[in-house]
């Protein structure tokens, strides 16, 4: 698959969202939005802030279930109520705060939830240590990552290799759609290129991404499809190849799709 | 022995981590042991120290409970009035011809029983741990009082008493049970997945909540465990001393607190050490203990006591805010020093980006 996903059109469809509606009292801040995300496609949401980006997320991860509409993950429709629903549904979901445990080190969080088990005299459950740490290091290796200090607290760790490990319990848990939501803030040049080539090794693996950003050069660089939103309606989604940046920016202030 | 625990923090396995964590600390009751030996020869007595270990053992079966409740991000304060209330209603039953087995039972499901009701208040009531405990402290307190107010029990049956005052190959029993408290305790919190889901759930609830631990049940478990060692702990004091009455244990919970924070156990939760617990109530038996030998006044004794746990909970404050330091120090490193430096110039602000 090349960075253009100049094939995603014919690839299947992971997720259909159709007329998705949520509303606050009696602001509407997710408004009868549509759209659909094909397989190894990376589909980047943009939009002024207060636009819906999150709202329509959140619903996606199931921590806030939409009003109305439907979420179709693979032609079956889901009913995500909890982010337990949407992890069985095969949706993985990126937090702004990554959703690691600061205090644990590196496999404790990549397995926390779904830990591997051994038995001590043959019958008393206790935590396979061993395999989950090597578990971890080949999801890594995977990514061409090795953490020097596995056993240390996460929140040693730079903010680009925890990225990575958020990203490696997502993998662990076999989904087919990733949301991320704002992955690269707060990182520096080198850690954002990092997680940038997370991303598209992610794709390249077949796993459909939806992704917010603010920054338009990272859209370009990563995206497939931008869809665009503008107080709660989607207005538009356009091939990153067949626009450009002004034009995005047109459609995001002035909502004029062109 | 500390530069050699601070030269390789993590290296090794995962699980032999706590191993680490504990060494500065058991250094510094080394010291303390031969400073007050070569004070006072009598302090270094094997017969002495078999005594300090009596002295700690039931504080330190309740501090492997009170590691769970504070990594969990919580606190009880509870403990020496439940000490209190199962004591004195057990030995009712069992003066009262009750099965001594039977009798013990029952402090075990009076334990857990206290322990459920303080864990369903804190996770589904959602009163803070402090507050509730706080409550229930007073309120057991109370209770004990109801039951038996200034009454001193006492006779026990022997197979009762053997708990607290047997010996089995030259060690007294209480030391025996303590150290097996302490081997399962450390197990429980390093080696499982309850034990990692409360380091979990103290380090970022929202986190567990959502990597799918059940946080609530995982808190109730946390309070029932710490009932149950408080039972142990209660039962191998009463039986120790043959008696009870309703005012036993006052003031018990800052001991048991203080051995768990001097150990190292970070009041905000996520993590902890029960064998730096275990060292923590050593300590400051060995510190009683010692204070006894060279005849400083109780009074004093408090004072000093005071000033232990004080000077343990600054330092624990300075180790916590070196984490961030080091993440910050660590994040410069790998990145390629070199390389970051001059990209954090006019190249970052390039990237179009929008309010």
């Amino acid at each position: 698959m090349t960075h253009e996903g100049s094939g995603a059109l014919a690839a299947a469809k992971v997720l259909n969202v159709v007329g998705l509606t949520k509303s606050y009292g009696g602001l509407k801040a997710v408004d009868d939005v549509s759209f659909e995300v094909f397989e190894g496609e990376i589909l980047a949401l943009v939009g002024d802030n207060g636009a819906g980006k999150s709202t329509l997320v959140k619903a996606l991860a199931g921590a806030q279930p939409p009003d109305g509409g439907r979420i179709e993950i693979n032609g079956v429709s889901h009913q995500l109520n909890s982010p337990r629903d949407a992890g069985e549904a095969g949706i993985g979901c990126l937090h702004q705060g990554l959703g690691l445990v600061d205090t644990l080190n590196v496999p404790e969080n990549v397995f926390l939830g779904r830990e591997l088990l051994t038995r001590l005299l043959l019958v008393i459950p206790q935590l396979d240590h061993r395999q989950m740490r090597e578990r971890t290091i080949e999801l890594l290796s995977g990514f061409g990552i090795s953490l020097p200090r596995l056993n240390d607290p996460v929140i040693r760790l730079s903010g680009g290799q925890r990225q990575t490990v958020a990203i490696s319990r997502l993998l662990l848990q076999d989904v087919r759609l990733v949301v991320m939501d704002e992955p690269m803030a707060a990182l520096g040049v080198e850690e954002g290129r990092r997680v940038l080539d997370l991303v598209r090794t992610m794709r390249d693996r077949g796993i459909s991404i939806i992704i917010i950003s603010h920054n338009l050069e990272h859209v370009f660089q990563l995206a497939d499809r931008i869809a665009i939103m503008k107080n709660g309606r989607l207005i538009g989604v356009v091939r990153s190849a067949a626009t450009t940046r002004d034009e995005v920016v047109r459609m995001i202030t002035f909502g004029a799709a062109t | 022995m500390t530069s050699n625990a601070n030269s390789e923090p993590g290296i090794g396995h995962a699980d032999r981590r706590w191993l680490f964590e504990g060494i500065g600390l058991t250094a510094v009751i080394l010291a303390l042991a031969i400073l007050f030996i070569l004070i006072n020869p009598r302090f270094g007595t094997i017969a002495n120290f078999i005594n300090i270990l009596t002295q700690a053992s039931f504080i330190i079966v309740m501090a492997v409970g009170m590691t769970f409740v504070i990594t969990s991000a919580g606190i009880d304060l509870s403990v020496g009035s439940a000490v209190a209330f199962i004591t004195v209603v057990a030995f009712g039953f069992i003066k009262g011809g009750l099965n001594p087995l039977l009798g013990v039972a029952l402090m075990f499901a009076l334990g857990a029983f206290l322990g459920f009701l303080t864990g369903s208040l804190v996770a589904y009531v959602k009163i803070p741990p402090f507050i509730t405990t706080l409550g229930m402290m007073a309120a057991l307190r109370g209770l004990a009082l109801v039951h038996s107010a200034g009454e001193m029990h006492f006779g026990l049956p022997t197979s009762v008493t053997y708990v607290g005052q047997g010996v089995l190959g030259g060690v007294p029993v209480p030391v025996i049970i303590s150290l097996a408290a302490a081997v399962f305790g450390a197990w429980l919190f390093n080696r499982t997945r309850f034990g990692l889901h409360v380091r979990a759930i103290g380090g970022n609830r929202e986190a567990a909540r959502l990597a799918g631990v059940p946080v609530n049940r995982v808190e109730v478990m946390v309070y029932v465990l710490m009932g149950l060692f408080t039972a142990l702990g209660g039962l191998i004091m009463m039986a120790r001393i043959d008696s009870t009455q309703a005012t036993i244990g006052t003031a018990m919970e800052i001991h048991v607190i203080s051995a768990v924070i001097i150990g190292g156990t970070s009041l905000f939760g996520g993590r902890g050490s029960v064998y730096g617990s275990v060292m923590g109530a050593l300590l400051l038996a060995m510190m009683t203990n010692a204070l006894i030998i060279a005849g400083v006044d109780f009074f004093w004794q408090l004072v000093v006591m005071g000033g232990i746990v004080l000077i343990a909970v600054a330092i624990s404050n300075l180790r916590e805010q070196r984490i961030p330091a080091l993440a910050q120090f660590m994040r410069r490193e790998p990145s390629g020093g070199a390389e970051s430096e001059p990209a954090r110039g006019p190249a970052q602000k390039q990237g179009g980006t929008l309010s």
